[in-house]
């Protein structure tokens, strides 16, 4: 295998994990909710796809038990933020301690094993034999279809053409106005709240089932921080979500390329390289595109609890 | 006929608040016996347990004494920031820069005995100042989220020091090879384990809680922070008070790492924070923006935390504690809700 098919093969498949946490945010910040727990329930959902598939032998299952935690926590978070309207940013920060401590807690048993079942690559018939593209994208496990063409492609439908979707980004602008037009505010809130959440955790999911097959208190490693920050980067959009999660991905890629080829820089300051990068993507764009400021901009209502009838 | 109805109010009184502080420890305190008694264990007696050696001995009395420095610096440096509106969630990276810039002092530089110390001190204020430098500057001038950036820097502090304390500065030839040498400067002790660091600690609160209660600056700062559209039209230099109260935020927490290194552990090695700058976030939280109850919240955040390490021996770990506190933050958060409301009656 050649240096740019290694790249990209590795980019896909860390990228994937950042992808799929940054269109999970993306539908909870559209709503107006600022969910922070993203590290935490990338935690949650790794621990309870580890612990599900070493029960039950199916990489599948395991992806679709943490959806289904995620939704329970974002279910939980929802109820905080967007019922009782609590501070977002603490319940997030909240969720986060939660999800990383109770993770490791649990872990403790799992640590060090190997995952006992993980997602396979399956080579596309055709596609699979395409130079660089073919064997690092179309020889991957089934998710990154999921994560790269159906998530991002149909959330932008959703979002952007439909009139669900055009109600949906009015409660993330103005609640009150879409109150008014009959919008359920509080429902819509609820729902992209934990919708959002379960898509986090089953990039924790991911994580173990397809990327780094073992469980470690240290795993998540910020990601779901990254991811968070990505959706500013992406403006709260699900494909530049998506395509900014493969870049990171490939910025981590490059941190492994340059450890297994002996590079002259120290492995710590490689694995620095995402971080510093994200910073760097949050930063530049904002100072170097004045003018991009009105499209990338955040949704008016984000983080703001709405209250309907407080006089 | 009377009717009950709720209202909001704009502000909780803080009796409230208080109150719903207290409940949610506790609230939080019993879900997690609950969960206890599941995987068989008695928390009762995991609890006196917990009581009698951390309060009961006065080895439990110092492990609180120091683990209750680095709590009071960075839930103070997470309270600075609040006070102007800015969330700072890396004090633990700068509590890690701090540590690493202090220790490169101690190490490396030819001074001896107090003039080490000072200089310590200096760099690591001097580290965690710089260290938040980024964030601070993108906030002022760009309106860059200074949450995101300050936590991602985090991540690159950690491994910094991971760096240094397994290769750079590795203590060769030593025992473990993942700490440096230890630095031979140290803070004296004042009571049994308890070094000097925790007046310093308590008097740099006080410091804090009276510059901003009576200083001009502090008022700009408290008034900027409550109303940013007030302080625009009265004339404060509303960016450059962000820019010294976030890069004094850091300079705090900055010391919290120095002490740590020059009072308790004395040699650079990874981990050395302990979470101290993520429960630093719960202290200010608790503290509800108040300099001299960050002092009281750090001494419950400390009780809370050696629990932790007490339980280590019957199969708990830190992280556990780490969910329990995290358990609390989510209760509080929704408790600080709550307590704006009232019940009124509505007479027809």
């Amino acid at each position: 295998m050649d240096l740019l098919t290694g790249l990209l093969t590795t980019a896909f498949l860390a990228g994937g994990v950042l992808a799929l946490a940054a269109m999970g945010e993306v539908l909870a910040e559209r709503v107006g909710v600022v969910n922070l727990g993203a590290e935490g329930l990338i935690a949650m959902g790794a621990i309870t796809a580890v612990a599900t598939v070493s029960a039950y032998p199916s990489p599948l299952v395991g992806f679709l038990a943490a959806l289904c935690v995620g939704a329970l926590f974002g279910a939980l978070f929802a109820l905080a933020t967007v019922t009782i309207r609590a501070n977002q940013v603490l319940c997030g920060l909240a969720l986060t301690l939660i999800g990383t401590g109770l993770a490791q807690t649990i872990g403790k048993s799992y640590s060090g094993m190997p995952v006992a079942a993980t997602f396979q690559g399956v080579e596309m018939p055709l596609l699979s034999k395409l130079p660089v593209i073919g064997p690092a994208f179309f020889s991957q496990n089934i998710l990154v279809y999921l994560i790269y063409i159906i998530l991002p492609f149909g959330l932008s439908y959703l979002m952007f053409r439909t009139r669900h979707g055009m109600n949906m980004r009015a409660v993330g602008e103005n609640p009150a106005a879409a109150d008014a037009a009959g919008i359920p505010v509080t429902l819509f809130r609820f729902g992209y709240v934990c919708a959002g959440a379960a898509l986090a955790a089953g990039a924790g999911a991911y994580l173990v089932l397809a990327f780094v097959p073992a469980w470690s208190d240290g795993v998540v490693a910020g990601r779901g921080w990254i991811a968070v920050a990505l959706v500013i980067f992406a403006g709260y959009r699900p494909i530049p979500a998506a395509l900014s999660g493969l870049l990171f991905g490939f910025i981590t890629a490059l941190g492994f390329v340059g450890q297994a080829r002996g590079w002259p820089i120290a492995p710590a300051f490689l694995s620095m390289l995402p971080y510093a990068g994200t910073i760097a993507f949050i930063i530049v764009p904002v100072i170097a595109w004045q003018r991009m400021r009105r499209l990338m901009a955040a949704p008016a209502a984000l983080g703001q609890p709405y209250f309907r009838s407080v006089r | 006929m009377a009717d009950f109805r709720l209202q909001r109010l704009p502000s909780a009184t803080p009796a409230a608040a208080l109150g719903a502080r207290i409940l949610a420890i506790a609230l939080a305190l019993i879900i997690a016996g609950v969960i206890l008694a599941f995987v068989g264990k008695n928390p009762l007696a995991l609890g006196l347990q917990v009581v009698t050696s951390s309060l009961g001995s006065s080895f439990g009395l110092e492990d609180l004494g120091l683990l209750v420095i680095p709590l009071i610096l960075t839930g103070l440096s997470v309270t600075v920031a609040q006070q102007i509106g800015a969330w700072n969630i890396g004090a633990e990276g700068q509590f890690y820069a701090g540590a690493f810039a202090a220790s490169a002092v101690g190490l490396f530089a030819p001074l001896s005995g107090g003039w080490s110390l000072v200089g310590m001190g200096v760099a690591g204020a001097f580290g965690g100042l710089v260290w938040i430098l980024i964030p601070a500057l993108a906030r002022a001038y760009a309106n860059v989220n200074e949450l995101i950036t300050t936590l991602l820097l985090n991540f690159v502090a950690i491994l910094l020091v991971y760096y240094v304390s397994t290769d750079a500065w590795r203590e060769r030839g030593g025992v473990a090879n993942s700490a440096t040498p230890r630095i031979k400067a140290e803070i004296p002790e004042f009571w049994g384990l308890v070094h000097w660091g925790l007046p310093i600690a308590v008097l740099l609160a006080l410091a804090m809680a009276g510059l901003l209660a009576f200083t001009r600056w502090g008022y700009e700062v408290r008034l900027i922070g409550s109303n940013p559209a007030a302080g625009k039209y009265l004339g404060i230099a509303a960016r450059r008070h962000l820019i010294t109260v976030m890069l004094l935020s850091g300079a705090i927490a900055g010391l919290a790492g120095m002490l740590e290194i020059a009072g308790s552990v004395h040699r650079l090695q990874g981990g050395i924070s302990n979470n101290y700058g993520y429960l630093g976030i719960m202290v200010a939280v608790l503290a509800r923006g108040s300099s001299i109850g960050v002092i009281f919240a750090a001494a419950l955040m400390a009780f809370i935390l050696n629990s932790g390490i007490i339980l280590q021996t019957q199969g708990l770990t830190t992280s556990t504690v780490l969910a329990i506190t995290g358990l609390i933050l989510f209760l509080t958060a929704i408790g600080d809700e709550l307590s704006h409301y009232r019940v009124v009656r509505d007479k027809s």
